[in-house]
């Protein structure tokens, strides 16, 4: 087991679209920081915000990171060589689990981080830093972990339903369906579902203001084990296919 | 015998829309004894590859059971190591170099990167070993197929058409490949369509059509199975030779202006000696057996079943 999440983890490490999304990220990281540097205004202890603005392209990201870490398996054969080496198949999608969601969480993360540097070179040489004071870092801290959390969950959503469909572009088309036109037609349609959306769930786990989410109707740390929730069952029952249909 | 596969009544089928269902394999027996080469033939759709697939616990049978080194797929996990494989187009990442694909494989197993080496240069790859596996010909790619499934040093190979895409020379090197694999006391199963290749290859073979098992056994047997055979004798004077054998009491016709003598092959001495004590000596001797081809053709129904099953 060990070599398996060995090599599922090299493998996630080396591939190129980690490498490619990396690059661009650290590229927007930069040019951010070129632009509040020239800008002269930035205020650090506007952090968190900037952080919370982020989840959006890191969830996306996640999703994008989780379908391919399977998809790209089905699509290349590649599954039938993995299984020949370790036919037990619950290992084999563990560890392609574990390696994918441990990747995301960690680059979400660190993504966050270098921003966070970013920008606090840039408030020191040419900005403010006012106010950061423990809370401040405290608050930065949360939320960073909060949105790395959420694109780890979305990842196990775009690996739950690559892994089913067995393709990337499933899991990609059917979560933008899902998320753009299935959720905003039950908002305008049937409000009182709302509690069982993905999108509010996660806007109020990222924000932590359940006042501006009245019609959920939990905490923060509800909305997150709701989308843990549903994240894990999508890979229970992928797990379940996995294990159970033929590989041609 | 020692069996390291076992096939009982193997049954697959596959359902499809409507309801239909197609029968891959029909009540499949097969046993392969353990060391040396083992052909598996069949035409397209016969049910080749997935029996392989049975066997490797990738697809479930419907009926029947399978086992490798004495295991079925459930229990697979504990022979897996002694097991390498392909089947149908090996896959490696393409853009990972042929050497990170075997280290990725490889540290599943906990193969170290000094086998690695090995096994790159056993098949011919160890130049190109750093390109990405997607700049390499369908034979290198191939090549790249057996060194995955060498890199475990295993027991027993199952090979899935190892040959294809491979160009005359990659051909030859796979055919000696799996004859030292098979000297070694390896057992080399595998599933090929170039009947010539077989027949060059395997000590024993079997012959699949529509998913159930027509021959098997060492392969002059299978050859030789409803067969007539016998001598072929070319000789300059045909007449005299003819009147020769016959006086020892021996079958022969002239046929094609060759004789065609009644005697396994096992006994052509007796004809060179019976021949040349008459101060006849003959220009050519050889079996007169079907060929593996012709045997395949004649067992099969010579019609492919791709597309039906």
């Amino acid at each position: 087991m060990r070599g398996l999440l060995a090599s599922e983890f090299r493998r996630f490490r080396s591939r190129r679209l980690v490498k490619v999304l990396i690059a661009l990220e650290l590229l927007a990281i930069v040019a951010t920081g070129v632009i509040v540097f020239l800008t002269q205004e930035y205020a650090l202890v506007g952090l968190p915000d900037v952080l919370m603005g982020t989840s959006l392209v890191l969830v996306s990201v996640g999703w994008i990171l989780g379908a391919s870490a399977i998809g790209a398996d089905w699509h290349a054969g590649h599954v039938t060589t993995i299984l020949s080496w370790e036919p037990r198949r619950g290992r084999v999608l563990f560890a392609k689990i574990a390696a994918a969601l441990t990747g995301v969480f960690v680059l979400s993360l660190a993504i966050q981080a270098l921003l966070g540097i970013a920008l606090a070179v840039a408030a020191a040489g040419a900005g403010s830093t006012t106010g950061t004071d423990a809370a401040w870092l405290a608050e930065s801290t949360g939320v960073a972990l909060r949105v790395a959390a959420l694109s780890t969950i979305f990842a196990g959503f775009g690996f739950g339903l690559a892994s089913a469909g067995r393709n990337t572009a499933v899991a990609l088309g059917v979560g933008f369906g899902y998320l753009v036109i299935v959720e905003n037609l039950v908002r305008g349609l049937r409000p009182q579902w709302t509690p069982w959306l993905l999108t509010d769930n996660a806007g109020l786990f990222v924000v932590d203001s359940p006042i501006d989410f009245p019609l959920l109707g939990r905490s923060t740390i509800g909305a997150g084990l709701y989308l843990a929730t549903v994240g894990a069952t999508l890979l229970l029952a992928a797990s379940a296919l996995f294990r159970t249909r033929d590989v041609n | 015998m020692d069996t390291v596969i076992e096939v009982e009544g193997l049954r697959k089928e596959y359902r499809r829309v409507r309801g239909n269902r197609t029968v891959a394999l029909d009540g499949l027996d097969l046993a392969v004894p353990r060391g040396g080469v083992f052909g598996f033939l069949g035409p397209n759709g016969a049910g080749k590859t997935t029996t392989i697939r049975c066997l490797l616990g990738l697809v479930r049978p419907s009926g029947g059971r399978c086992r490798l080194l004495g295991e079925e797929p459930s229990g697979l996990h504990r022979v897996i190591g002694r097991v390498g494989s392909i089947v149908e187009s090996p896959t490696m990442y393409p853009r990972f170099s042929a050497r990170r694909n075997l280290e990725l494989l490889g540290r599943i197993s906990g193969v170290g990167r000094a086998r690695v080496r090995e096994v790159l240069d056993e098949v011919g790859l160890a130049e190109r070993a750093d390109d990405q596996v997607k700049t390499y010909s369908l034979g290198m790619k191939q090549r790249l197929g057996v060194a995955g499934a060498l890199l475990k040093d295993p027991e027993v190979l199952i090979l899935d058409e190892p040959a294809n895409g491979l160009d005359p020379a990659g051909i030859v090197e796979v055919r000696e490949l799996m004859r030292r694999l098979g000297s070694q006391g390896r057992t080399v199963f595998v599933s090929s369509h170039i009947l010539n290749e077989v027949q060059q290859t395997a000590d024993r073979l079997a012959i699949l059509a529509k998913g159930r098992q027509v021959a098997t056994g060492p392969v002059y047997e299978v050859l030789t199975a409803g067969h007539a055979t016998g001598l072929l004798v070319r000789l300059d004077d045909v007449a005299e030779g003819l009147r020769i054998l016959g006086e020892a009491g021996i079958d022969a016709r002239v046929d094609d202006g060759l004789i065609r003598v009644g005697l396994p092959p096992a006994d052509a001495a007796r004809v060179t000696r019976t021949l040349a004590d008459r101060g006849l000596y003959l220009t050519e001797l050889r079996a007169d057996e079907a060929d593996l081809e012709t045997v395949f053709l004649e067992l099969t129904g010579g019609a492919s079943t791709e597309g039906s099953r």
